[in-house]
């Protein structure tokens, strides 16, 4: 079997590099996207609005209470359906991480505001500094060291989500595993070989947000 | 300068302050007393709207803050406050924790809010740290630094919440004497302290406050050589010895 993984390996390592590339950059687009939209959701979730408040959170509970695959699916082949247009795959597919993403953000930006001491928005407001003020210069610098490892470790989940784009042979390294496996007719070997790819990446990311977090809270 | 009408709090059905009707007038250094959970430090909060009141008027040099139309945070830049547990800002400078407020509120110019930040640490022998950051200090300058950050507002009144409460007691005397300073050159001050013989000595009136009212008031010699009420005798009997 050890003969057949190395086998594997040297024939086919360019298509896992690209299945590796594809998941990389299906990965950080779904963070980085998620992250803006997310931190959008978190502040109408936060609003004084109360209608705003409940749409925000309407969001954020279906999208947590709902599997991944569905939300696929649904963009897969329900948005092309609704916009009455030809979308490509990819665009669907990435749309769904986004959305996805966004609502775990939202609540990992929240949870990051809500870990700054009410002490510290207490003596801003007792200066005299508004709501925004407050938020902006004391609340906000103190969150984002709260926020940070999370949105790090929320990458490192996304990079593993990312194999349920192999339903639609969305090019990712799981869809490439599908592709020799079903040309060699082999299902063990490509799959260890993939799985230590996933493994290293994620391994080796927790690691640096371990180390990060470490000099964050020497910092302190 | 403060003055407080029938003011109710209640915290969902617990009722903390049960009517509170005072006077507190410029120049007056007002002290605030009791046992714990007789609503002192929610009297304190109330008086800058950190809690807001659900009955009663607070009229704030001759404004009623509780009105909804008033802008309180242009009110709250006159009322410095000093919190129990500090509340500086660990991601900013000492320096940066004092010129904040001024600067962001449009009072000082960058280079005038430095100036008056120097000439206060000065005051509370903090000159030297302007440039460290709030965990390189120990708690009594933390709270020191607290003092200044609020009085780089130039505020008219000083609200203090059990200011030395969270300190080590090697750190008491130290924040203390800021206050008294302050006291001396005339500061309006309330304070809501467990420090009986610093509320004694600086105060000119001391008020003792039990299950969510004013209990008693007076000056420190007649409140505490001879207190009429015979909850604030209980008290303390219990706190001094």
């Amino acid at each position: 079997m050890l003969a057949t993984i190395l086998n594997v390996a040297t024939r086919f390592w360019p298509l896992f590099l690209k299945g590796l590339q594809v998941t990389l950059l299906y990965s950080a687009a779904t963070v980085f996207f998620g992250t803006i939209l997310g931190a959008v959701i978190c502040f109408l979730r936060m609003a004084k609005i109360k209608l705003l408040r409940f749409v925000a959170t309407a969001y954020i509970e279906i999208i947590r209470g709902t599997p991944l695959l569905l939300q696929l699916y649904f963009f897969y082949f329900g948005l092309p359906k609704m916009l009455g247009m030809d979308i490509h795959q990819n665009v669907s597919i990435l749309l769904a991480l986004i959305i996805n993403s966004s609502g775990y953000v939202a609540e990992i930006i929240r949870s990051g505001i809500q870990a700054v001491d009410s002490g510290q928005t207490e003596a801003a407001r007792s200066l005299g500094l508004n709501g925004s003020q407050t938020m902006l210069k004391i609340v906000l610098p103190q969150a984002v060291k709260n926020i940070l490892p999370s949105l790090a470790n929320e990458f490192v989940m996304v990079i593993k989500e990312t194999s349920l784009v192999s339903t639609f042979f969305g090019g990712d390294l799981m869809s490439q595993y599908k592709t020799i496996s079903g040309a060699l007719y082999l299902t063990i070997e490509p799959l260890v070989l993939v799985g230590m790819i996933y493994f290293v990446v994620t391994f080796t990311l927790s690691k640096l947000v371990a180390l990060y977090e470490r000099r964050l809270a020497a910092s302190d | 300068m403060i003055k407080t009408i029938g003011l109710h709090k209640h915290f969902g059905k617990l009722h903390v302050l049960k009517g509170v009707d005072e006077e507190i007038h410029k120049g007056e250094v007002v002290s605030v007393i009791g046992p714990s959970g007789s609503g002192k430090s929610t009297f304190l909060r109330c008086l800058n709207l950190l809690e807001v009141p659900t009955g009663g008027q607070i009229i704030f040099e001759g404004v009623d803050i509780t009105d909804k139309a008033v802008n309180i945070n242009l009110h709250r830049q006159k009322m410095g406050m000093v919190f129990q547990q500090f509340n500086v800002f660990p991601h900013l400078s000492v320096m940066e924790n004092i010129t904040l407020a001024p600067t962001t509120l449009g009072k000082k110019s960058q280079s005038e809010a430095r100036e008056l930040g120097l000439m206060l640490l000065e005051r509370v022998g903090l000159k030297d740290k302007a440039a460290e950051y709030p965990k390189r200090l120990s708690g009594g300058q933390k709270q020191r630094l607290a003092i200044v950050r609020a009085l780089a507002m130039e505020p008219d009144v000083m609200l203090f919440d059990e200011p030395t409460s969270a300190l080590d007691p090697e750190m008491v005397g130290e924040v203390l004497e800021v206050i008294r300073s302050l006291v001396e050159g005339g500061m309006t001050t309330i304070i809501v302290t467990h420090e009986m013989g610093f509320a004694k000595e600086v105060s000119d009136r001391v008020l003792f406050m039990d299950e969510g009212i004013i209990a008693e008031s007076g000056p420190p010699a007649q409140l505490f050589g001879n207190p009429q009420n015979p909850r604030t005798q209980e008290f303390l009997s219990k706190v001094l010895h």
